[in-house]
C-alpha cells in the first residue's frame, strides 16, 4: 500500500508566515487560559515539587467525594483536593492531596497522614457497629503477635521456632490482601490457612471497606531541588541536541531544530496544562521524550534537504523550492513514522490506567506536534535564517 | 547460504541468545517499587546534630580533665556553637592550655581570663562525613535486623548526606514502625541522678524546673526530661492527644517530669555488644544487653557508688530520661537489664537499636513514599494492556502495508524486544511503570527506523533501480538519518537518566536500552534479513514491499 501514488507536490512553503501565525497564536492562547503566573492559574502541580502529601485510597462501598471531602474538613483538613478514579465495579478509588504548609517538617505530615487515615476509616460504616480490628489494615507482626500470644496452633518449641511460624502464616495472609488489595470475604483467606487461626480471623477481625493504596509524603524543602533538577535537565538537552545537530548539519538547521523543539514543548505544556493534567516527575520524563522524538522526526526532513542540496539540479532554485520538494519527497514517511508512534502513544493514553495517562499525553501531543514542526516550524525558520545570513551557499559548504 | 550471511545469522542468534540467558527466568528482570509495592524513604542526616553532640562530648572531657588535674574556680559551659572555659588565672593558665590543646579538632581563641573553642572547618566537614558513614551503615544494620527482603540503600546528594532506601514488600501497616527505628539515634547513655537533688516533685516544664533549683544549674549537672511510661493506657491517651491537636501542631512528647543528671556519662551505647528483649518475673518486657570490658567495668564502678552512697541512675535514649533504677549492691558482670514498661514491640526495637549502634546525628524524611501491591500489579496490567495493544495493531499495520517486507520488520522487532531485556536484564535495571511507557515508545520509534528504510527502498525503486540496487541505497542513503535520530534521543534518554532518580531512572534505562536495541535491529537484521532472501532468489525483479 501507499500513501500517494505520486510524488506530492504540496506547496508547503507559501504557507508558512500562515502556519507560524496561527500556531504561536495557539501558543500564546493556551498560556494567557492557564495563567501559570496568577494565584488563580490551571497548572497543576504534584506534591513532589511543592511538597505535601499524595495519597491514594479506595472504599468497597459507594462513597461520594462529597463526603469524603466533608469528613476531612471536620477533621481539620481543609485544604485537601480530591480526585475520582476509575476503578473497578463496586469500589472507588480517590486520590486525596494536601499541600505543605511552608516550614512544616516531617512530624506534621506524619500527623496529617494518621489524621487522614483516622478520617477515612471512621468514613467506613462497619467501624462504628463492629469494634473489632480490621483485617485490611492489620500489619502481619501484629496478627502473627496475636496468634503467637495465644498460641492458637498449640506448637511446642522454643519461642523463636514458634514465632517464625506464626509469621509464616501471617505473611501469608497479607500477601493474599495485598495483591488483590483487601479482602471482602473470609473465603478469600489463604486455603491452606490452618483452620484455628482461620477461625480466629473470622472472630477477631472485621473486614474494613478503606484501604490505603499508596502514601507519598514530600519534605517541601526539597521540593525546589526537584523544579531546578528537572529544569536543568531540560535545559541540557537541548544544549547537547543543539550542539549535535550543529556538529552533524549547520547553524541555521541547528537554529530551526531547536526553535521547532520549543514550539512543541510549549504546544504540549499548553495543552496538558488546559487538559487538566497534573505535573510530576514522570511527566516531565515525558516532555523529555518528547524533545527527543520532535527532534528525530525533524531531522529526517533535514537530512533530506541536505541531501537534495547537493544535486545538481538544486544549485540554481531558491532555498524554498529545495525545502518545498524534500518535505514533499519524506512526506509519506514522515507521516507513517508518526502515525506509528503516535498510535503507541494513544494506546498509553487510552488503556494505560491513571498512571500512564499523564505521562502519555504530552507524548500524544508531542507526536502530532513534532511532524508538524518539522514541516511549518523547523523549515521556515532555515528558510529565514538563510535569507538572513547568507543564503544557502553556506549551507552547501559545510553539508 | 553464502558465508558473509551464515557469519551474520549467528551473530543475531548468538546475540539473541546471549540476551536470553539474562532475561530468562523473568523473574530477572526487576521491578521497581511502583510495581510490586513497598516503602520509598529518602532521608537526609542532620549534619547539624553531630556537630552539636561533639561539642558537647568535648565540653564534657574537658570537665573531666580539669576535675582530674583538681584545678578548682574553673567553670566549663557550651552553648550551640561554641565552649567557654571561665576563671583561668594565672597559675592554672599552663595545665589549661595544655587540656585544651589535646582536642586538635578545635581552635582557642583567648579572651582576658576565658578561652573560646570553636569547631575548626575541616573538623566540622570531617565530623559531618563520619556522620554520613556512620548513619549509612547503622541504617543497614537495623533494616537488616529488621528482616526485610532485599533492601536497597543507597547514599545520594551532593555532600553525600542522603540516603534512599528502598524496602519492597513493606506494607502501610509496617512503615511508621521503620520509619520510627530510622529517624532516632538510639543513643544510650547512662548517668547518675544530681546529688543535690531537690526533692522530686514532678515539674513538667523545663522553664519550671529551672526556676525551682534558683534559676541555675548547679555545676556539673544538667537537666533532662523524663517519659511517661509507656503503658497501653496511656498510648490511646496520646492517641486522644494526637487526635485533638490541630493539623500542623507539634505532637509533644508525653514528659512526665523533668530531672537533674550529672553530665558525666558512665558508659554509652557503643560499650553495648549485644541486647535483646525479655521478660522479668512479673512478665513485664525488658531489654537485656551485654557490655564490652570498659562497659562492665564502669557498670561495676557506678552500681558500686549506687549502693554505698543510695544514689539513683538513669538510663537514657536520645536525651530522654527511660529508667530511673537504682542498684542494692555492686553488679560484676557484662550483663545488664534495662526495666521500663515497654511494650513487646518497643522492647523489640530498642534492643534492636542498641545492637545496631547509635546515629550520629537524627534523620529528617524529606520524601516518603509508600505504594501497595495492588496498585502496582493494576499499574502493570494497564500498561501491559497498552503496550500489547498498540505493539500489536502495528504488527498487522507493518504486513497490511508493506507485505513480505512488513513481516521482515516483525523478525527486526522481535530482536528489538529480545536485545532490549536482555540489555535490561544484564543491567539488572529496575522496571518501573514509565519503564513500561518507555518500552512501549521506544517499539513504535524501532518502526520509525523500518519505515524510514522501506519508504526509501521504495522510493529508489521508483527512480528505476534494481530491487538489489535498491535495497543497497536504501540501506545506505537511511543509514545516517536513522543514526542522527537516534543519537539525539539518546541524549534526551541518558539526561534522564544522570537527572532522574527511582522511576524516571527506570523510564530513561528502559529508553537507553530500547534505541539502542533499535540501532542494532534497523541497520544490522533488517539488511542481513534482505540479502539473505536476495541470495535465496538471485535476479529477482520484485520486491514484496
Amino acid at each position: 500500500m501507499r500513501m500517494f501514488h505520486k510524488l506530492p507536490h504540496f506547496d508547503f512553503m507559501k504557507w508558512k508566515g500562515v502556519a507560524l501565525t496561527i500556531s504561536w497564536s495557539i501558543i500564546i492562547i493556551c498560556f494567557l487560559l492557564a495563567r501559570p503566573w496568577s494565584s488563580h492559574s490551571r497548572v497543576r502541580v504534584g506534591m513532589q515539587f511543592t511538597g505535601g502529601i499524595d495519597m491514594m485510597v479506595r472504599f468497597s462501598i459507594p462513597m461520594e467525594a462529597d463526603q469524603i471531602r466533608k469528613a476531612l474538613q471536620q477533621g481539620g483538613i481543609s485544604d485537601a483536593a480530591l480526585v475520582n478514579y476509575t476503578s473497578p465495579a463496586g469500589t472507588e478509588d480517590y486520590s486525596i492531596k494536601v499541600k505543605a504548609k511552608p516550614g512544616q517538617d516531617v512530624k506534621d505530615s506524619t500527623l496529617q497522614i494518621d489524621k487522614i487515615k483516622d478520617v477515612l476509616k471512621q468514613l467506613d460504616p462497619q467501624s462504628k457497629s463492629d469494634p473489632r480490628h480490621d483485617l485490611n489494615t492489620e500489619s502481619a507482626l501484629a496478627l502473627s503477635g496475636k496468634w503467637y500470644d495465644a498460641n492458637l496452633l498449640g506448637l511446642k518449641g522454643d519461642e523463636q521456632s514458634q514465632r517464625a511460624t506464626y509469621d509464616g502464616w501471617a505473611g501469608k495472609v497479607t500477601e493474599a490482601r495485598d495483591i488483590k488489595g483487601s479482602i471482602s470475604n473470609y473465603n478469600e483467606l489463604p486455603a491452606e490457612l490452618p483452620a484455628p487461626l482461620k477461625e480466629m480471623i473470622q472472630k477477631d477481625y472485621r473486614l474494613g471497606h478503606m484501604t490505603v493504596r499508596k502514601i507519598e509524603s514530600f519534605s517541601p524543602s526539597i521540593s525546589g531541588e526537584w523544579t531546578s533538577k528537572t529544569l536543568r535537565a531540560v535545559f541540557w538537552a537541548s544544549v547537547a541536541i543543539l550542539f549535535y545537530v550543529m556538529f552533524r548539519f549547520t547553524m541555521s538547521f541547528a537554529v530551526g531544530g531547536i526553535v521547532a523543539l520549543l514550539h512543541d514543548i510549549l504546544m504540549a505544556l499548553g495543552l496538558f496544562v488546559l487538559f487538566g493534567f497534573e505535573f510530576s516527575v514522570p511527566v516531565v520524563a515525558s516532555f523529555l521524550i518528547l524533545m527527543g522524538y520532535s527532534m528525530a522526526d525533524t531531522i529526517v526532513v533535514f537530512d533530506r534537504i541536505r541531501e537534495n542540496s547537493h544535486k545538481p539540479e538544486y544549485r540554481r532554485v531558491p532555498i524554498s523550492k529545495l525545502i518545498n520538494d524534500s518535505i514533499n519527497q519524506t512526506l509519506s514517511r514522515t507521516i507513517l513514522t508518526s502515525m506509528s508512534v503516535l498510535f503507541v502513544a494513544f494506546c498509553l493514553l487510552v488503556f494505560g490506567g491513571p498512571a500512564l495517562r499523564d505521562l502519555s499525553f504530552p507524548i500524544f501531543v508531542g507526536v502530532i506536534t513534532g511532524t508538524y514542526s518539522s514541516i511549518y516550524i523547523a523549515s521556515p525558520v532555515v528558510v529565514y535564517w538563510d535569507k538572513f545570513f547568507g543564503g544557502k551557499d553556506k549551507l552547501k559548504q559545510h553539508a | 547460504m553464502s558465508k558473509r550471511s551464515l557469519i551474520r545469522l549467528v551473530t543475531t542468534l548468538l546475540i539473541c541468545a546471549a540476551c536470553g540467558y539474562f532475561f530468562i527466568p523473568l523473574s530477572k528482570i526487576r521491578l521497581g517499587l511502583d510495581l510490586r509495592g513497598g516503602v520509598h524513604f529518602e532521608l537526609e542526616v542532620q549534619g547539624q546534630e553531630a556537630l552539636a553532640a561533639d561539642l558537647r562530648d568535648t565540653r564534657d572531657r574537658i570537665q573531666e580533665r580539669i576535675q582530674e588535674k583538681a584545678i578548682s574556680g574553673v567553670t566549663v559551659k557550651s552553648d550551640t556553637t561554641s565552649i567557654r572555659v571561665d576563671g583561668i588565672t594565672e597559675e592554672n593558665k599552663t595545665a589549661i592550655t595544655k587540656i585544651l590543646a589535646a582536642f586538635g579538632g578545635y581552635s582557642v581563641a583567648e579572651q582576658g581570663s576565658t578561652r573560646v573553642l570553636t569547631q575548626k572547618d575541616t573538623y566540622q566537614k570531617a565530623l559531618k562525613d563520619d556522620a554520613n558513614k556512620r548513619a549509612l551503615q547503622i541504617i543497614d544494620n537495623r533494616i537488616n535486623q529488621f528482616g526485610v527482603a532485599e533492601p536497597e540503600i543507597t547514599p545520594t546528594g551532593a555532600e553525600g548526606n542522603r540516603i534512599i532506601v528502598e524496602l519492597p514488600g513493606v506494607g502501610e501497616a509496617e512503615r511508621e514502625r521503620i520509619k520510627a527505628l530510622l529517624s532516632t539515634p538510639g543513643r544510650l547513655e547512662v548517668r547518675f541522678l544530681a546529688k543535690k537533688m531537690p526533692n522530686q516533685i514532678p515539674v513538667k516544664t523545663e522553664a519550671e524546673a529551672l526556676a525551682m533549683l534558683g534559676g541555675q544549674l548547679p555545676e556539673g549537672t544538667e537537666l533532662f526530661p523524663e517519659l511517661e511510661e509507656e503503658s497501653t493506657v496511656v498510648t490511646n491517651q496520646m492517641k486522644a492527644a494526637i487526635r485533638a491537636a490541630k493539623p500542623g501542631e507539634k505532637k509533644a512528647d508525653n514528659v512526665r517530669q523533668w530531672v537533674l543528671l550529672e553530665t558525666k556519662v558512665y558508659y554509652e551505647g557503643s560499650a553495648i555488644t549485644d541486647a535483646s528483649r525479655g521478660q522479668d518475673q512479673f512478665n513485664t518486657n525488658t531489654v537485656n544487653f551485654t557490655l564490652n570490658r570498659e562497659g562492665a567495668d564502669a557498670n561495676a564502678k557506678l552500681t558500686e557508688i549506687a549502693s554505698s552512697e543510695n544514689r539513683q541512675f538513669a538510663f537514657l535514649l536520645d536525651r530522654k530520661v527511660i529508667s530511673v533504677l537504682h542498684s542494692e549492691q555492686k553488679i560484676i558482670g557484662s550483663g545488664v537489664e534495662i526495666k521500663g514498661n515497654f511494650t513487646q514491640q518497643q522492647a523489640d526495637d530498642l534492643a534492636l537499636k542498641l545492637k545496631s549502634g547509635s546515629l550520629r546525628a537524627s534523620m529528617k524524611f524529606l520524601e516518603e513514599q509508600s505504594m501497595g501491591p495492588s496498585l502496582g500489579a493494576d499499574s502493570i496490567k494497564h500498561g501491559i494492556t497498552a503496550a500489547v495493544i498498540g505493539f500489536g495493531t502495528i504488527i498487522i499495520f507493518m504486513v497490511l502495508w508493506y507485505k513480505w517486507s512488513g513481516l521482515n520488520a516483525i523478525v527486526a522487532l522481535t530482536v528489538n524486544l529480545i536485545v532490549m531485556l536482555g540489555l535490561l536484564g544484564s543491567f539488572q535495571a529496575t522496571i518501573t511503570l514509565p519503564g513500561i511507557a518507555a518500552f512501549a515508545l521506544t517499539l513504535g520509534i524501532a518502526v520509525d527506523a523500518n519505515i524510514l528504510i522501506f519508504e526509501r527502498i521504495r522510493e529508489e525503486l521508483d527512480n528505476g533501480k534494481s530491487v538489489p540496487g535498491a535495497i543497497q541505497t536504501g540501506f545506505d542513503r537511511v543509514f545516517w538519518t536513522i543514526v542522527d535520530s537516534h543519537v539525539t534521543q539518546l541524549f534526551a534518554a541518558l539526561l534522564l537518566f544522570i537527572f532522574g532518580t527511582g522511576p524516571v531512572k527506570g523510564f530513561a534505562v528502559s529508553l537507553t536500552v530500547g534505541v539502542v536495541a533499535s540501532l542494532f535491529t534497523s541497520i544490522y537484521v533488517s539488511r542481513f534479513i534482505y540479502d539473505w532472501v536476495l541470495e535465496q532468489h538471485p535476479g529477482t525483479k520484485t520486491l514484496s514491499i
